[in-house]
């Protein structure tokens, strides 16, 4: 189980930084997608099987898909890689990245240096999760369910079909029209194209 | 730098992820299910802000045609 | 519980369950001539049993092709995650006492796990292929597995409340008394559905209609890497049907025969409906989909689920 436990952390540290590196979406969510998977063996070696599982059905199994099905609606193709690699350059990232390394030589001194604990204390099993979710915290059930249906709500407001007078504007924004009305909503509408009043 | 807002909700998606971990490895550290249930709480969470974002994100790229963050700036507040 | 010797058991339900994929897709092409009032394939060997072995021999001496304008490396993998997916769940399935691989007390959210990451193989193929059918295909398959993998794993959650657990075999011999498809009877079907779609056979088989979409997310797919696709879907219905006996038919429970030829026969019974399916029903429109899934099949789950928990409840 130690041995699980820190190949598992292994694999998800590297995955992450692969998917924050990456140009293409769809292979960043790709890295992303193993690093749950990573984390999730992690959890089950640390003796939380419940939210190992959980991790894999809920977080790889559904947001992930709502990501990739996102991110094939949009059908980005090369052109996003490209204006990614574009944005990816300039030297900003390298001093955060620098100062970082330090921090992590630090913690892997730190964590060489000290008597490592023992990982998974005992499994908890999903009983012992259930009964004190639906105990102590079911105030906590009753506020997380309140937000899902905001967000319910929420997504069905912005995902339902575009106002016609809404989009006629916007139309109009993007086409050469935009000479005649100025203003700040126009410039935003295009955003940062250079040629912007 | 990163501007596109899938990469920004990924990278919030990771550092939710981050605090569950250090949730469910404090809760086994003392042999407790609290920090299980934290981490179930995160995941509600993250459900709830992935799809209100990516609903979002949908919405501005037919405003827009890219997925330029700065190119929603039309709020100036 | 779990078998004495682990790769015993491990080696021969792989041996067995790919067998069984390959002999199903014989199975299923004589079968649905029967019903179509047709020959189907019958020159090859004794009843035209080996026309498997010689489509066997011809998908591997294809050219394995990868269109130039894919995606290699997600192209490549993207069968493979099918395959892995589908047999690692079968780790799980308890075919009788001490015939299964690992007995994990999270034994069904494994499954469910799994069957949630199946996706990404038809979903990332979509993507990889580069062409506007299989990216069609693509965005079908994962439309569809997300709305009904929410209510797949809601009409479970009858079954695990009656059992009092998440591992299968202890689900198995909860059904010592009765099996579970009369007291979960609106479950069972609601999971029968669920699997169905799941598997993405008729008459969900929306990500490859090929009457509308060449043939879905795996036009571009030739060779061997097709035929990963194919025998996934196969194996996916042997999966889905050994877990609907299993948890609403009582697995391997059964009098005089042996408890694994009592599964093997619930099993193959359960096959046969699904491809009695595929001959008999027309595939659904896409929105009809959707809206079936979540304007009827969901809230009939949590019904399902509160009268179960109601009815626990109230009987202790």
């Amino acid at each position: 189980m130690e041995a699980a436990f820190y190949i598992a952390g292994i694999v998800a540290i590297v995955s992450t930084v692969l998917t924050i590196s990456r140009l293409n979406a769809v292979h960043a969510l790709l890295y992303l997608i193993v690093s749950l998977l990573a984390v999730a063996v992690a959890f089950y070696a640390m003796g939380a099987p419940l939210v190992a599982a959980l991790e894999v059905i809920v977080y790889a199994g559904a947001i992930m898909v709502l990501f990739v099905f996102v991110v094939m609606m949009l059908n980005l193709g090369k052109r996003a890689a490209i204006a990614e690699g574009q944005w990816m350059q300039g030297s900003i990232w390298v001093g955060p990245v620098l100062l970082s390394a330090v921090l992590i030589a630090e913690v892997v001194y730190l964590i060489l240096r000290a008597r490592l604990p023992e990982i998974a204390v005992g499994v908890i099993d999903p009983k012992q999760v259930g009964l004190a979710l639906y105990g102590p915290y079911l105030i906590g059930v009753e506020l997380a369910s309140m937000l899902l249906l905001g967000a319910l709500v929420g997504a069905c407001h912005l995902g339902r079909p575009v106002h016609e007078k809404t989009e006629a504007r916007y139309d109009r924004n993007s086409d050469g029209a935009r000479a005649h009305s100025g203003g700040n909503l126009i410039r935003a509408g295009i955003g940062r194209t250079p040629d912007a009043p | 730098m990163r501007r596109n807002l899938i990469f920004i909700l990924m990278s919030i998606e990771i550092m939710l992820n981050g605090t569950g971990v250090a949730f469910v490895a404090a809760g086994s550290r003392w042999g407790q299910p609290d920090g299980q249930i934290m981490f179930l709480f995160i995941l509600a969470m993250a459900a709830a802000e992935v799809s209100v974002g990516l609903a979002l994100v949908l919405r501005l790229y037919h405003l827009h045609n890219n997925l330029d963050a700065d190119a929603a700036n039309e709020m100036r507040g | 519980m779990t078998s004495p010797y682990p790769i015993v058991a491990i080696a021969g339900i792989l041996i067995v369950a790919l067998s069984l994929a390959a002999l199903l897709i014989w199975l299923e092409r004589r079968l649905l001539a029967l019903w179509q009032d047709r020959y189907g394939p019958n020159r090859v060997g004794p009843f035209g049993l080996l026309q498997v072995v010689a489509d066997m021999i011809k998908i591997f001496a294809k050219e394995d092709w990868i269109p130039p304008f894919a995606d290699k490396g997600v192209f490549v993998i993207a069968p493979a995650i099918i395959m892995v997916t589908v047999l690692l769940s079968f780790a799980v399935v308890p075919f009788s006492p001490g015939i299964i691989v690992v007995d994990l007390n999270i034994a069904l959210l494994f499954f469910l796990g799994m069957s949630s990451l199946g996706v990404y193989s038809i979903v990332l193929a979509g993507w990889a292929s580069d062409n506007k059918y299989s990216l069609l295909g693509g965005l079908r398959a994962a439309a569809q597995m997300i709305s009904y993998e929410v209510f797949m794993s809601l009409s479970l959650m009858g079954v695990v409340l009656l059992a009092g657990s998440f591992s299968l075999s202890a689900i198995v011999e909860a059904q010592k008394r009765l099996w579970f498809v009369v007291p979960q009877f609106l479950g069972f079907l609601l999971f029968l559905i669920a699997g169905v779609a799941e598997a993405r056979r008729s008459p969900f088989d929306l990500p490859e209609a090929d009457s509308e979409l060449v043939a879905g997310f795996h036009s571009e797919y030739s060779g061997m890497k097709f035929g990963m696709f194919f025998v996934g879907e196969y194996l996916g219905v042997i999966l889905i049907s050994s877990m609907i006996t299993v948890l609403f038919f009582g697995g391997w429970l059964g009098p005089w025969l042996p408890p694994v030829v009592w599964f093997l026969i619930k099993m193959f019974a359960f096959i046969c409906f699904f491809i009695l399916l595929r001959a008999s029903l027309p595939r659904l429109r896409f929105d009809q989909l959707m809206s079936w899934g979540w304007k009827v099949m969901l809230p009939l789950a949590l019904l399902n689920l509160i009268v179960t928990g109601a009815v626990v409840v109230a009987w202790q």
